[in-house]
Order: structure tokens, then C-alpha cells, then sequence
């Protein structure tokens, strides 16, 4: 998968900053792949996991604020599922930081951008 | 029922008119929204998010979604660039002269595709997008810089345009409706801190607003000096300017919120930094609202007493003289920034529309309730008010009211059918 | 056979000048399912969408993929197209190639482009269409409470043309309103009358809310009135329980010393055949509970008639004045040039029986003195608390309740009255400390919130978009436990195997339950896990 960035992007929060982000012509690496889900509860662990098999070099899951999810609990749901991820990842010795909940809201593109550069610096700490 | 009496007039597309228009508009109501700027969403939509590790119950999250629904819904037919001119008739049968004013840049078409700011030879350029949030996102001519205001045969923006959007000819257009019912939503102004010339907001370039403070969060994503670029580390909040003074005998809701929100927001991104507010009373009330209190009592630095006067030392640094009422003496101390908590004033546009329209103002400026107890109606029948220009709200008490406003002018309009029907019935 | 996808690209009028179309076109046309490729700029104005629809129609495309801007914005433009041609909105999607692609990136983007299409072609090919459906609902509504918010919603909605049913826990209507809001000339009694003579409302009280089940539209009540249960059926409920409150006292006070409640003393003030008036009031404000709009409206009335009608001396102890509520502060100047004195301090002051007196030793931060004052009352600080049934009826209801214990969670976009449950609203004082008029703007909101779901008898809405599959379901209750809506119930299928079903009215399609079924029985239509991993799959293979 040419070590691209993976982002499943909530569309209430996540998705139209990302669009905001374009609106102000902020930069970010090219290799992020945005997919766009109802709410960041629908992202499931086959999801992230079969990213990584695929070879994504990072897989970022994004939603609302915690406390502001217009599903109140996807969020906060994902966060958990992130954090097993994360442990799967250590279990067989890859970087567990490679996969992580960033929340956000629609009105936040610098905080868009900011995550993105965020698990570009960790790709290159962990040496992919 | 006709079908005109069936439609409403939304005046202002800030977040209560929005709440208002959707609202009818999901009861089957046909809405026309007026607003007067060339983008929808009013002073909400330029709010930043204030959420540190979780959301500040700020709400500017709520209205990018609300102005999406509205752009997208196809009972609310929008009318940006426009104001009212006349009004006649009466509740069921309202006539509304409005006027567009001639937009050079014809919205429908325009698809902000950018070529014309790039071919535009002014500096700064005269043709540009409104600000990235702004919805519809199309792009404005501003007549102070653009070179055909000036004499100049300058065509090139309206040769390049691709979908030919933009036309430099041409008068404003009036029209006139036939509704049912009005809501009058135009919003507030912020109070223009330049009055309270000791403050020296205008003079002195690190003494900022509340407003322009959620600007800078909003542009830059952080908190940098607008003259030199650096992160402030020492910031002052003067709550209370423009509100629960001589000149205006109401608190403005929003400023306590608003201060220690960002406040927090400032702490989050540099825990370093000493945050003090300057205060008269703290407005914590509100659900959700008194546990993020107790939060921020432990970092911020609360001082009871707002001061008088600023000044600019030589070192570009400001400094604050206050009463520091449990010595009982005159204090000094230095900030790198002072942000004025700007409180809600009416908005300018008020008297005039009120005269227009015949409503009532309040002795305080905005737009008069017919009684305490009926928030959302004027003297006349069938004139409804909603959100801040009725008094100060902040965001959540808008939506409700716009959509109190909503309730309100569906039932007249109900009722007023229902009663035409029961008189044609007997002729 | 596979169906026929139709792609759609535009460059915004040549804009997109990164992007290499001509390569962008080559490479798409090999894509599996693809059998036209139209390139149309602008295509979301009225000549392209023109063009497309009848691109769509002459060449029989079955699904749609449109390469452009973001579909934040676009994607009901679109989807109108597509069902003037009559396709199912649901077969199409959107590659983002301006705002996440063209616009964010220098240098040239071409092969991001063919990816970010290949994705949305992938996961096209995977769409099933979705229907709608007219669903009908019940138009009655349940208005739990009896208090002045309940009566002012159960009148309202009986004039928008709902059957109404008040339930009261208490035998009589109206008791529920305390002292604590001045009803400025609202005559709860008269209030009381005209809802017993509305025909369509009927009063059930003394009568209590035992178990609910059922989704909006159609909720089944279990009502207990009386000795005897009854079973109803509703479109909608509203909440409208109010709030209680406590006095915040130290115990070891005598209780033979005049320390009211503000109702006590709004008693003292009416009665007539008192023969003390008291010389001084204390007033105890804002120590206790941050959240006192309502106490200080009620101390700001107080004091005014205290001082007005029996000239007392009246004394204001408090950490701040809330003004933030509708011709509070104009109250406060009011009640300061009257001559209450407001003495703010920030460590609540010492309280201490002394002869049948109160003494108060307090600080004034202004006069920074330490201040003793011997009061004939003293008017406690009253907290507002969640009235008593709050938290049983939440849990029968299934509904979450905020930090403080009050009715609907801490959410931006639940504000002003809807709960995590559609057709499940709060109004006034159960859902937080509200003054009057925000009391009021409730009623009216709750009023068209209800009218647009319940008016028309019907409600149109997607025919399982999310769906549980009966074989495969094995009943864990996973969903039912995790759905943030709470729009999952189990019923029995044939076979008499018990199985969760998602009620489409109720379901917001945000998909929580289609991740967390541990038998991967739920499938959100769009969003499947084929559809998804199909994306995720493409990702990085040219």
C-alpha cells in the first residue's frame, strides 16, 4: 500500500474539516487516504487491521469531541477499540502508536492538519 | 389555504433565523431566508471550537451542520445580498418589497473556483472568497479596491471567469413576496470597544476583542500576536465591556462563557501561560457550564473589579491598572495581551428595520417582546422576533428561541387559515 | 451481469490544474464496472447537470460515481440527478478530488486522483439501493408532569391539534410550581381550569409512568393510576417533571431561630395576620450551588418586597449576583437603589444561633472589613436538585441524565429539548435550572418539534438501511445494550427465535451496532463492511 496514511473521517466532524482544510489551502503529505464513515463508532477493528495487512503505514480514526458525538457514544466506543488496536500492534511487536483516535470538530482544520502531521512524525519515528 | 399565506419570511440567516427556517421549513412551511451579507451563518458561523481533551459545550459545532441542512433543504429558498424595503398587509397576507443589492458575482453560478483572484491586478486583490467557513463559499468584489470603481477598464476577472459569474453591469433588483408570517432575526452587533477609548482597542495593536480573539483561533488554529507572530504567555480578560455599564442595563450572557472557554482553550495549547480575568460577577449558571468552572478556578487567575485604563509601556507590553479591592489600593501589572470581553449590543441596522416593519424597540435598543412572557412576539400580529435581536443569548438560547419563533408562526398561520376557511364557509 | 457504473469528472472550470484528466480518464476506463467515463465542467450547474442526467438515461448507467468537489455540499445536487433519472439516491458516490485532494497538495496529484476514484468506484459496485417508506404514527402525546411547563406544553400541543394525556404523580395539577419562580402574572389556577376543560387533553393524576417500551410513533405506556395498571399507546413523550430543592443549612442550627426557605418567607410576606415584621433579612446566595439563576431571581423579588412591604433592613450575602437571564440586572439596580445591601464575599459566611437571633459574621470583599450582623430571618441558600423520580424514570425510559443528575445528557446537539431517543423531549426545569422565558421558549420548541414528526400521521423514512440479520443473530443483546438511540429491540421471528430488530423510524444510521455486533449480523447499507474494506482494499494498489 505504498505506506499510505488511512483516515476513516466522521462526516459530521472530521470529513468537512478536512474539506475546510482544503478551503484554506493548508498542506498535508500526500499519502493520506480519506474514507469517509457516518460516525467514527462505525470503524471496526477488521477495518484498521485489514488497512495494516493492506500496508498502510498508519491508520488514523477521527470524530467528534469527546462529549459532543452526534451519536453520543461512537466516539468514545472507537477510542476503546483503538486502544486494543494498539496493544495488537505491540503484540506483534509493531509500533502501537501507528494506529490512533484524534477527535475534532468540523470547525477545526488546523487541528486536521495538526493530527496528520502528528502520525507523519510518528511514521518516521517508528523508521517506515 | 392559499398558498402564499403558507409562506414565511426569515429576516437574517444567523443561527436563531437558521433554527427558524429549518424548523418550519420540516413542518412543510415554505421559507423564504433573507439576509443582507452574501454568506449565511452570521457571527456563529465565525466562532472557533473550544474543546481542549473534551468539547467546552461551546456550540459553534452545531452551526457548520445547521447551515449545511439549510443549503441543502429544498423548502428554504435563500436570499443573500438582500434587505426589506417595504412591508403591507397583515398577518396571513404580508407583502415584502425586498432589494438585492446588484451582486457582481452572481452566486449560483459562481463555483469559487479561484481564477479570478488570481488574474485580479490589485494588491491586496480586490476580487477574493468571503473566509473559508462561509457558506454559500463564493467569492466577493470588493468595490473599494477594485480598479473599474476607480475608472479603469479592468476586465480581466470577468473575461476569465469560466462560468461567467461575474458581471460588472446592472442594478440592484427589487421583488416582492406574498407571505404569511415574518420572524426577525437580524442579530446583534458587538459592542464596538473603540467607545471605551481608555481600554485602547484600536490604539494599541495587543489589546484585542473576545471576537477577534475566536478569529485568531479560527485562522491561525493557535493564539499568536497579531502584530509580531509570537504566543502570548501572560493574557488578561476585562469581562463586562459594553454590558452592565451606565449605557447598558443588561448582562450580555455570553462573555463569562466565552472568556473562560478560551481561557481554557489558551491553557490547553500552552500550559505555561498565566491567564488572568478581571471580573464584576461570574456567570457560570447554566447546564453544563458549572463543572468546567471548577475546572479552570484551579489555573486562571480570578480578580473581582474591572479595570479603567491600559497603557502601552515602552517595551510594547500593556499595562493594567485595577483595584485591587482586597488591599484597597491601585494596582499595575503588565500583560502581553488583554482581550476585552465584548458584550452584545443591538444591531445598527434595528432602528431602521423596525421603523420598516412598524415593531416596537426596546428602551435598550433591541427589538421590544409584546410581553415578558411572549419573548418571540412584537406589537404586530403575525411579526415575529427570534435569537439576539431581541436581547443578548447565547448560542443554544438562540436555536431555542429562533425555534420558539418557529412554533409561534406556524400556529398563527394554522389559526389564521383555519379562520378564513371558517369565514368563506359562511359567505 | 455487472451493473453499469458511470463516472463523472469535473475540474472545476480547468481549475483542478494539477490533475492530469487525460491519464485520470485512461486509467479509469479499465476499471471493472465502468462503462462510461463523462467529462463535464462545472458539472454542479443547471447545463452540467443536464448533461449528466441525460448521460445517465441514454446510456442505461445503473450507478453513479462523481469525481469533483467535496460532497459536503454537492452530494444532494447530485443525488436529486440521480433520482430524476430515476436511480436510487444511494447508488453513487463521491471522490473529494478539490478540497482533500487538488487543493491541500502542490505538484501534481494525477495519481491520487485515480485512487481516490478506484475507491469510490470499488465501493459503488458494492451499493445496494435503499427505499423509502411512509411509516405511521400514533398523534397522541404523553406530557409527564403537572407543573406549569406540563400544563403550558399539554395546552399548546391540544391547540396544534395533538390529543394530549397529563400525567401527574400528585392528586392535583399545578402544585408542582415552586416559589422559586416568579410567574409574572401567569394564573396557574385558571391555567389549571382550561386544561380540565380541553377536551383533548385528558388529566390522569394521581398516576405514575411504570414501564415504557416502543420506539417514536409508537410508544407503549404502562401507566399505574390508582389501584390498577393501564397500557397505552403514544406518537411522543415529553418530560416535564420540574426540579426540587434543598436548603443548604449546616444541621446543628436550632430550629428555633426564623431561618426560611423563600417560599416560607413569600408566605410571611402574603400573610396578612403577621404581627412581627422583621426588622433585618439576611439572604444566603450562590455559596452553595453554582447554578443559581433561579435563586437569585427569587432573592432579587424577595428582598424588593421584603423591603418595600415591611421597610426592613435587608442584607444580601453572596459570592456573585447571576444576572444572566431576561431583566435580571435591571432587577439587581433596582433592588440596590431600594437600599438591599449585596455584600459578595468568597468563602460563605459564619451562620450561628444566638437569643432567638441570627448572627452572621461575614466578609465584604468592597469594604474589606470583617462584617457581624444579628438578622430576625435569614433566608437559606436553596440548591436546585433533580426533582425525586428523576432517576427512576430515566431508567424506564432508558435515557441518560447529565453530571448533575438532571434529564438529558451534556450534548451540543441534543440542545434545546431532544434526548439521544427520537420522540423523547425535556422541557423546563427537569432538564436544568431555566428562568421563565427559557422555560416558555421550551414549551414552544417542544410544541413544533412535535408537530413536524406527528402532525401528518405519517413519517417517511429509509427501509432498513441498517438491518440485523435473523440468521445470523444470536441474541447476545450486544446492540440492544450499545445503541445510542436506543433503537434495537428484540421480538420473536418464526421459528419462536428471539432476535434483535432495528426500528427504521427510531434508527439514525450512525452504524455503532453494525461494529459492535459480535456475529457480524448488521449490515448498514452503504456502509457495510464489504463496502468499507472494498475502499481500504484499493488504497495504494496502482
Amino acid at each position: 500500500m505504498n505506506n499510505c496514511i488511512v483516515a476513516f473521517c466522521c462526516e459530521h466532524s472530521a470529513y468537512p474539516a478536512a474539506d475546510l482544510a482544503g478551503k484554506l489551502k493548508l498542506h498535508y503529505p500526500e499519502n493520506l487516504r480519506i474514507i469517509r464513515v457516518p460516525c467514527a463508532g462505525r470503524v471496526d477493528l477488521i477495518h484498521i487491521l485489514k488497512a495494516f495487512e493492506k500496508g498502510a503505514a498508519a491508520v488514523m480514526v477521527m470524530g467528534c469531541e469527546g462529549g459532543a458525538c452526534h451519536h453520543m457514544t461512537g466516539n468514545t466506543r472507537t477510542k476503546e477499540r483503538v486502544k486494543y488496536c494498539n496493544l495488537l500492534l505491540r503484540e506483534i511487536e509493531a509500533d502501537g502508536r501507528l494506529v490512533a483516535m484524534f477527535n475534532l470538530s468540523p470547525n477545526a482544520p488546523h487541528k486536521f492538519v495538526g493530527a496528520v502531521n502528528e502520525i507523519t512524525k510518528r511514521i518516521k519515528e517508528s523508521g517506515r | 389555504m392559499n398558498k402564499e399565506s403558507n409562506n414565511v419570511l426569515v429576516v437574517g440567516a444567523g443561527i436563531s433565523g437558521i433554527a427558524s427556517a429549518l424548523e418550519l421549513a420540516n413542518s412543510g412551511i415554505n421559507v423564504y431566508l433573507l439576509e443582507k451579507e452574501a454568506v449565511i451563518g452570521g457571527h456563529s458561523a465565525s466562532f472557533c471550537c473550544k474543546a481542549t481533551d473534551v468539547c467546552s459545550q461551546c456550540s459553534a459545532c452545531v452551526v457548520p451542520d445547521k447551515i449545511k441542512e439549510t443549503v441543502s433543504h429544498p423548502q428554504i429558498r435563500l436570499l443573500t445580498n438582500s434587505t426589506i424595503r417595504r412591508l403591507s398587509g397583515e398577518l396571513g397576507n404580508f407583502r415584502v418589497t425586498i432589494t438585492q443589492k446588484l451582486q457582481y458575482i452572481d452566486q449560483e453560478r459562481c463555483i469559487a473556483c479561484g481564477l479570478c483572484t488570481e488574474v485580479c491586478p490589485t494588491d491586496p486583490k480586490a476580487i477574493h472568497p468571503s473566509f473559508a467557513e462561509a457558506t454559500p463559499f463564493s467569492y466577493v468584489l470588493d468595490e473599494e479596491l477594485c480598479l473599474r470603481f476607480k475608472g479603469e477598464k479592468c476586465d480581466l476577472c470577468r473575461k476569465g471567469c469560466p462560468t461567467k459569474a461575474i458581471k460588472f453591469k446592472g442594478e440592484s433588483k427589487e421583488q416582492e413576496l406574498s407571505v404569511g408570517a415574518l420572524i426577525v432575526a437580524t442579530g446583534f452587533d458587538v459592542f464596538d470597544a473603540r467607545k471605551k477609548g481608555s481600554l485602547g482597542y484600536g490604539r494599541y495593536p495587543n489589546v484585542l476583542t473576545g471576537l477577534d480573539l475566536e478569529q485568531i483561533f479560527t485562522r491561525e488554529g493557535c493564539l499568536k500576536l497579531p502584530a509580531s507572530g509570537v504566543e502570548p504567555r501572560n493574557i488578561a480578560f476585562i469581562q463586562c465591556v459594553g454590558s452592565r455599564d451606565e449605557d447598558h442595563d443588561y448582562c450580555s450572557h455570553v462573555c463569562c462563557k466565552y472568556a473562560m472557554k478560551l481561557s481554557g482553550l489558551i491553557k490547553y495549547h500552552n500550559p505555561d501561560a498565566r491567564v488572568t480575568i478581571f471580573y464584576i460577577d461570574l456567570q457560570t449558571a447554566g447546564k453544563g457550564f458549572a463543572q468546567f468552572y471548577e475546572e479552570y478556578k484551579e489555573n486562571i487567575r480570578f480578580v473581582r473589579g474591572v479595570p479603567v485604563e491600559i497603557l502601552q509601556t515602552a517595551s510594547g507590553e500593556l499595562e493594567v491598572r485595577f483595584e485591587d479591592i482586597s488591599q484597597g489600593k491601585v494596582c499595575r501589572d503588565t500583560f502581553e495581551l488583554v482581550v476585552l470581553s465584548v458584550g452584545i449590543s443591538p444591531s445598527k441596522e434595528s432602528w431602521d428595520l423596525a421603523r420598516t416593519l412598524g415593531i416596537n424597540l426596546s428602551d435598550n435598543g433591541f427589538f421590544a417582546e409584546r410581553d415578558s412572557m411572549n419573548t418571540n412576539e412584537t406589537n404586530i400580529d403575525g411579526i415575529f422576533i427570534a435569537g439576539t435581536c431581541q436581547g443578548p443569548k447565547d448560542i443554544p438560547d438562540s436555536i431555542a428561541h429562533g425555534i420558539a419563533a418557529a412554533s409561534k408562526a406556524r400556529q398563527v398561520l394554522t389559526e389564521s387559515a383555519s379562520q378564513r376557511q371558517g369565514n368563506q364557509g359562511r359567505h | 451481469m455487472e451493473t453499469k457504473i458511470g463516472v463523472f469528472i469535473c475540474n472545476c472550470s480547468g481549475t483542478l490544474n494539477n490533475i492530469d484528466f487525460d491519464a485520470v480518464v485512461k486509467k479509469v476506463v479499465e476499471l471493472p464496472g465502468v462503462t462510461s467515463i463523462k467529462f463535464i465542467s462545472p458539472l454542479c450547474l443547471e447545463e452540467g447537470k443536464k448533461k449528466m442526467l441525460s448521460c445517465i438515461r441514454e446510456e442505461n448507467i445503473e450507478k453513479v460515481v462523481v469525481a469533483a468537489c467535496s460532497p459536503e455540499f454537492k452530494e444532494h445536487v447530485f443525488r436529486e440527478v440521480l433520482e430524476n433519472a430515476g436511480l436510487n439516491g444511494h447508488l453513487f458516490s463521491m471522490a473529494n478530488i478539490k478540497e482533500q485532494c487538488s487543493w491541500v497538495h502542490e505538484g501534481d496529484v494525477t495519481g491520487k486522483v485515480v485512487e481516490l476514484i478506484k475507491m469510490a468506484v470499488s465501493r459503488t459496485r458494492l451499493l445496494q439501493p435503499v427505499k423509502m417508506n411512509n411509516f405511521s404514527v400514533n398523534r397522541e402525546v404523553l406530557v409527564v408532569g403537572g407543573g406549569f411547563e406540563a400544563i403550558n406544553a399539554a395546552l399548546q400541543l391540544s391547540r396544534a391539534g395533538l390529543r394530549t394525556t397529563l400525567l401527574e404523580r400528585e392528586a392535583v395539577l399545578g402544585t408542582g410550581t415552586t416559589e422559586l419562580e416568579n410567574l409574572c402574572g401567569f394564573d396557574i389556577n385558571a391555567m389549571v381550569m382550561e386544561v380540565k376543560g380541553d377536551e383533548n387533553i385528558e388529566i390522569l393524576a394521581p398516576a405514575e409512568v411504570i414501564e415504557t417500551s416502543g420506539k417514536i410513533g409508537d410508544f407503549n405506556v404502562r401507566i399505574r393510576k390508582g389501584g390498577e395498571e393501564i397500557s397505552r399507546k403514544y406518537g411522543a413523550l415529553v418530560i416535564a417533571t420540574g426540579y426540587q430543592t434543598k436548603l443548604a443549612l449546616e444541621s446543628k442550627l436550632k430550629s428555633d431561630v426564623n431561618i426560611v426557605s423563600q417560599e416560607k418567607l413569600c408566605h410571611m410576606l402574603e400573610d396578612p395576620e403577621l404581627r412581627i415584621r422583621p426588622r433585618t433579612i439576611g439572604f444566603m446566595l450562590d455559596f452553595a450551588d453554582e447554578n443559581s439563576r433561579l435563586p437569585t431571581l427569587a432573592t432579587l423579588n424577595n428582598a424588593l418586597a421584603a423591603k418595600r412591604k415591611w421597610g426592613s433592613e435587608v442584607y444580601v450575602f453572596c459570592k456573585n449576583v447571576k444576572v444572566d437571564s431576561e431583566r435580571i440586572e435591571r432587577l439587581y439596580q433596582e433592588a440596590r437603589d431600594c437600599g438591599v445591601m449585596f455584600l459578595k464575599s468568597d468563602v460563605s459566611p459564619k451562620v450561628a444561633a444566638e437569643n432567638g437571633k441570627i448572627k452572621i459574621e461575614a466578609k465584604d470583599i468592597f469594604l474589606g472589613e470583617d462584617i457581624n450582623l444579628t438578622c430576625d430571618v435569614l433566608v437559606a441558600e436553596e440548591c436546585l436538585l433533580p426533582a425525586e423520580e428523576t432517576e427512576a424514570l430515566s431508567s424506564i425510559l432508558n435515557i441518560r441524565r447529565d453530571s448533575r443528575g438532571f434529564y438529558q445528557d451534556e450534548n451540543v446537539h441534543l440542545y434545546p429539548v431532544a434526548s439521544e431517543k427520537k420522540g423523547i423531549f425535556f422541557i423546563g426545569g427537569c432538564r436544568g435550572n431555566l428562568d421563565l422565558s427559557r422555560v416558555l421558549t421550551d414549551v414552544s420548541s417542544v410544541v413544533v418539534s412535535i408537530y413536524k414528526l406527528l402532525s401528518s400521521g405519517n413519517i417517511l423514512a429509509e427501509v432498513e438501511r441498517v438491518k440485523v440479520d435473523p440468521q445470523k443473530c444470536v441474541a447476545c443483546l450486544t446492540c440492544i445494550r450499545i445503541c445510542p438511540h436506543n433503537a434495537i429491540q428484540l421480538v420473536r421471528v418464526d421459528g419462536g427465535k428471539e432476535v434483535a430488530e432495528i426500528c427504521d423510524l427510531a434508527c439514525e444510521a450512525c452504524g455503532i451496532c453494525a461494529a459492535m455486533c459480535p456475529a457480524k449480523a448488521i449490515t448498514f447499507q452503504g456502509y457495510r463492511d464489504e463496502e468499507i474494506l472494498a475502499q481500504v482494499e484499493t488504497i495504494g494498489e496502482s
